[in-house]
Parts: structure tokens; sequence; C-alpha cells
């Protein structure tokens, strides 16, 4: 085995001995099942997949990147704090597989939890209504796990960079803050100030992974403008939506390889 | 082998260790001796690969920068206060680092067995002592059979059992042809446990040689502060002579440097001339001032 597969290989056994991907969910699927249920009670249970996964995509913007910002910040900066850094990179491991079998192990952790959670909650569903627009619930579920990937990226990059564990979960916090919660009053403030330029709507949904993939998801459900926002109007508009989904999914597979490699070249960098 | 070649670290303006070089044969047991601060935890540090520096070392003729995981593969890294998760099992911790070292199947548990900690198997680590810890380290440090061990403190916060443990485990790993490269600030202890010593002061290197020098040249030496009975004059001649070494005044207070077997000398010379004393004190060398005993010990 690796070094890189036996950190990985750690990293899992730590998520379920330490309960919280049973935890996660348990969370994800109750929510996905109370969202379903409500949608039943309104009477639209014939669009049951469909209905849930819009209602799902604004709870799982603001669960799934917090989880995974303050797992990833956790990752090295935990190990500082307890010692445990120097421990192990006094093995024969390197820092670059060290980062990486982290980063793997919480991704692959992160990902069970989320498809654990809604593939328990999907299965319940598909019990008690018509299986319609399933590829959309499924494409939903796969676009949390690439939200979560490109979250944990940052948040490991935060992990290295941050002192302690407690500056590190601050900093994830504040980071959840400013791309899920102010993003979006900025991201309105420019388009609604400076609605002629196109670059900065463009930029303005390329930087930042959770607008990218909001507006994804939107995008593979039904395009409409008003909920695509302005950002998302722009790109639609702009480039349609085939070329818009390309654009964003490039945009999160960025954010998922460029802080992980500033990571792994600021931690290389660093005495343990 | 381990073999160092200008050595130096910086942090900031401060300047850890500065030019140092030396080499430790295979079965050779080398100990690091210095005052807090000088050095030492720097030094191994740097060997294990957890620093970056300045020079060049190399273990087994691996080089720790450029190679640093090849070359860590020949070091077992013992750190001052071993620090391991809290929520595993001896046996998994063992386990897991047997796995990240490449250890032969059944190693993890032979070095359990090793260190004594085998009914403490299936204890999480959490629940255990510091000295339980200290052995767990040592266990994790065997992995893989490494050729050196590099051990950053092992003695402390050890009982007297548990150090007669530490001096037996080093002795059979020199017996094995194992190079051993331990910093101790118990100078008691390096005669019987090491082959050479290598003092550092403010990172400089100020004696490096055979331990037998070196504990004649410092453990057996202690200060004498003594305050007399207005002969100071007549008695600065006197005490130089009985110490063998040089008297410095301060105030009413006269102090000498001698080997501790000439303390009663210096007393009894003062008695016989009939000068009395008001106080003294005494101070044995400590490895805080062994290095300025030593400095004209230094190897050119």
């Amino acid at each position: 085995m690796t070094a890189t597969m036996t950190i990985f290989s750690k990293e899992l056994k730590d998520a379920v001995r330490g309960r919280w991907l049973v935890a996660f969910a348990v969370t994800f699927a109750l929510v996905a099942l109370a969202l379903s249920l409500v949608q039943q009670q309104g009477g639209v249970g014939a669009q049951g997949f469909s209905r849930t996964t819009a209602s799902l995509i604004n709870l799982c913007l603001l669960l799934v990147p917090l989880l995974a910002l303050i797992l990833g910040a956790s990752a090295i900066a935990g190990e500082r704090d307890r010692g445990t850094l120097a421990t192990l990179l006094a093995q024969p491991l390197s820092s670059t597989e060290l980062v990486l079998g982290k980063y793997l192990g919480l991704t692959v952790a992160v990902w069970a939890a989320v498809m654990l959670g809604f593939g328990v909650a999907g299965f319940l569903v598909a019990l008690v209504s018509p299986v319609t627009d399933l590829g959309h619930y499924l494409l939903f579920v796969m676009l949390s796990a690439a939200l979560a990937s490109a979250m944990l990226s940052i948040g490991v990059l935060i992990s290295v960079v941050a002192g302690g564990r407690s500056q590190a979960l601050a900093l994830a916090v504040l980071t959840w803050f400013l791309l899920v919660l102010f993003y979006n009053l900025v991201a309105i403030g420019v388009a609604l100030s400076i609605a002629s330029s196109g670059e900065m709507l463009l930029a303005g949904t390329l930087l930042n992974p959770v607008e990218a993939v909001r507006i994804l998801a939107i995008l593979s459900l039904e395009p409409d403008l008003q909920v695509l926002g302005p950002l998302g109007s722009y790109l639609y508009l702009e480039f349609g939506a085939v070329t818009s989904a390309l654009i964003l999914a490039g945009s999160v597979l960025t954010w998922t390889a460029v802080p992980l490699v500033g990571a792994v070249a600021l931690f290389r960098r660093q005495d343990a | 082998m381990l073999s160092i070649r200008s050595a130096g670290k910086q942090y900031g303006k401060v300047r850890a260790l500065d030019d140092v070089s030396f080499d430790l044969e295979d079965g050779r047991v080398l100990a690091i001796v210095g005052a807090n601060g000088a050095g030492k935890s720097t030094l191994i540090k740097i060997i294990a690969g957890l620093m970056r520096f300045e020079g060049d070392v190399a273990v087994d003729g691996v080089d720790v920068r450029r190679h640093g995981k090849a070359a860590r593969r020949h070091i077992g890294y013992l750190a001052q206060h071993p620090a391991f998760h809290l929520d595993m099992t001896v046996q998994e911790t063992v386990q897991f680092f047997s796995q990240l070292r490449g250890a032969e199947a059944g190693e993890a548990r032979s070095a359990v067995l090793a260190v004594g900690l085998e009914p403490h198997a299936t204890k999480l680590v959490g629940a255990l002592s510091g000295g339980m810890r200290q052995r767990l380290g040592l266990a994790v440090a065997q992995l893989g059979s490494p050729s050196l061990f590099v051990l950053d403190e092992p003695g402390t916060g050890l009982d007297v059992s548990a150090r007669l443990e530490l001096r037996d485990f080093i002795r059979a790993q020199r017996s094995a042809g194992k190079s051993v490269l331990l910093s101790t600030h118990w100078l008691e202890d390096v005669p019987s446990t090491a082959d050479d010593v290598l003092v550092l002061d403010q990172g400089r290197v100020v004696f490096h040689g055979p331990s037998v020098e070196f504990a004649a040249a410092s453990t057996a030496r202690s200060r004498l502060f003594l305050r007399l009975n207005g002969h100071t004059p007549d008695a600065i001649p006197l005490v130089a002579d009985a110490a063998r070494g040089e008297v410095t005044q301060t105030g009413e207070w006269i102090s000498v440097t001698c080997l501790t077997s000439d303390k009663v000398r210096v007393l009894e010379a003062l008695v016989a001339a009939g000068i009395g004393l008001l106080d003294f004190r005494v101070e044995e060398a400590t490895a805080a001032t062994a290095p300025p005993v030593l400095r004209e010990r230094v190897p050119s």
C-alpha cells in the first residue's frame, strides 16, 4: 500500500469512527425526505424528483460547502495542533502524499455522506411517487459531490495557511459566509450597477464555485431567467445552455485543482 | 551512516544552527548536549527531514533534502513528546505506521512486544501514560528496521526503570550495528550511553569527541562561591593554588571553577590559613555551563 493510500484509508476510517459521516448522511436524508413530503402534501407528487431536487438545491448550497470547508480546514491544522504532524512527516511520507491522501480520503467520505443521504432519500421517495426526472436528481447529487470536492480543496488550502485549528476553522466559516451568503448580495449589486460589463458578470460567476454549481443545477432543471439570477442569466443568454454548462464545469474543476495544488506547494515550503 | 556538512538554520534574525558538520559511523552512539536553545532539537529535526535547512545531510548516502522520503526510510525518529492519534489503539497505531514505513508483515506485533506494550495493545493511545507513549514512540521508530535512530531528549519524563530500559534499547541497537543519535541534558547519562559527544552552544559545535573526554572535562567540575571574613586578598592565591583554577572577585564574593574532587582541598587550605568562611555556595556543572568549559576542546 502506498503512503497516499495509507493516509487515504485512515481518513476514511476516521470519518466512520468519528460518526460525522453517518450523522451528515442521516441529516441529508432527513432533509431530502422532509422536503419531498412537503411537496407531496402540496399536491405535486407526480413531479416528486423534479420538485424535490429544486427544493434541495438551495439547502445543498448551504450545507455542503460548510461541511466541506470545515473538514478541509481541520485536515492539516488539526494534525499540527495535536503535534501529530511532525510524527507523520518524520515517516517515509512526502508532504504531497500527506496532503493528497487527506484530501482524497475526506473527498470520498463527503461523497459517501452526500450519496448515502440523498440516495436513501431518493429510494424512499421513489417508493411513494412515480419515478420521473430521476436523471435530474442524480445530476443534482453529482453536482453536490463536485461542490464538496471544490470546497474541500479550498478548506485544505486554508488548513495549510492557518496557524492552528481554531484559526483554520474561523477562516473556513468566514470563507463560507463570503462565498455562500455575502457573494450573492455583492453579485447582485455588481450586476445592477455595472450591468453593461459582460466580463464582470462572467468573472462574478466563475470566481465562486458555489455560484457556478447553483447555476449548473438550475440549468439542468429548467433555465428560468428569474431563477438563474443576473449572473446565470447573462451566461445563458450569451453562451447558451451547453456552453454555459461547460464553462461552469470548468470553473468548478479549476476550483478543485488550483487550491489543492497551492496547498501542496505551500505545505512543501513549511517546517513541521 | 550519518553525514552532516555545514548544516545551518535561520529563524528570522536568530541563527539557530551554524555551520555544523560531523559524521556518525554505523554502530556508534552520539549524544548531542547543550543548554536549552543551543540548537539540539533544530539539528534533530533537520536530520529527520522536518525542517528546511542550509548545508548537506545524508543518511546511508541518501540526501535528506533531495530524497527526504527515501532518507527517512533509514531513520527511526522519536520526538521529545511523541504525539499520536489519541482515538486509535496501540495496535492500530503501530499497524498504521507499519504500513507507512513499508514494514514487513508481523513487524507491528513484534515492535509492540519489544517495548512491553502487548498487555496494553487494545488500549486507546489517549489512555496511555507519558512513559507508555514514549514506549509506543520507540515501537514506531523501530518499524522498517532503520539503520539510524534519532531520539530527541528520550529520557524526558521517564522514571528510573524506564530510563534503564531506554539505555538497554540504545545498547541493543548499537550491538546490532545501528547508529543512534540522541539529544540530552542529563550529563550523567552520557558516559554510559554514548560513544561520542557533540556539544552545541548557541547553534555552534563547541566540542566533538569521545564521551570519556567529555565526562572528564565537564561533569566533574564545580563552581565555588565563597564569602570570607575580611581576608580576601590573602585568600585568592591560596584558593587559586588549591583549585588549580582562576579566581574572580565580585564584591565580597570570590568564585573559582575546579574539579569536584578539589572542592574540599580549597576549604582545607582556607581553614589551615586561619581564614574563616562567612558563607559559601556550590554549583555543579550542567549542560548550560559545560560548553564554556569545553570551548578549548573543539576539534580544528
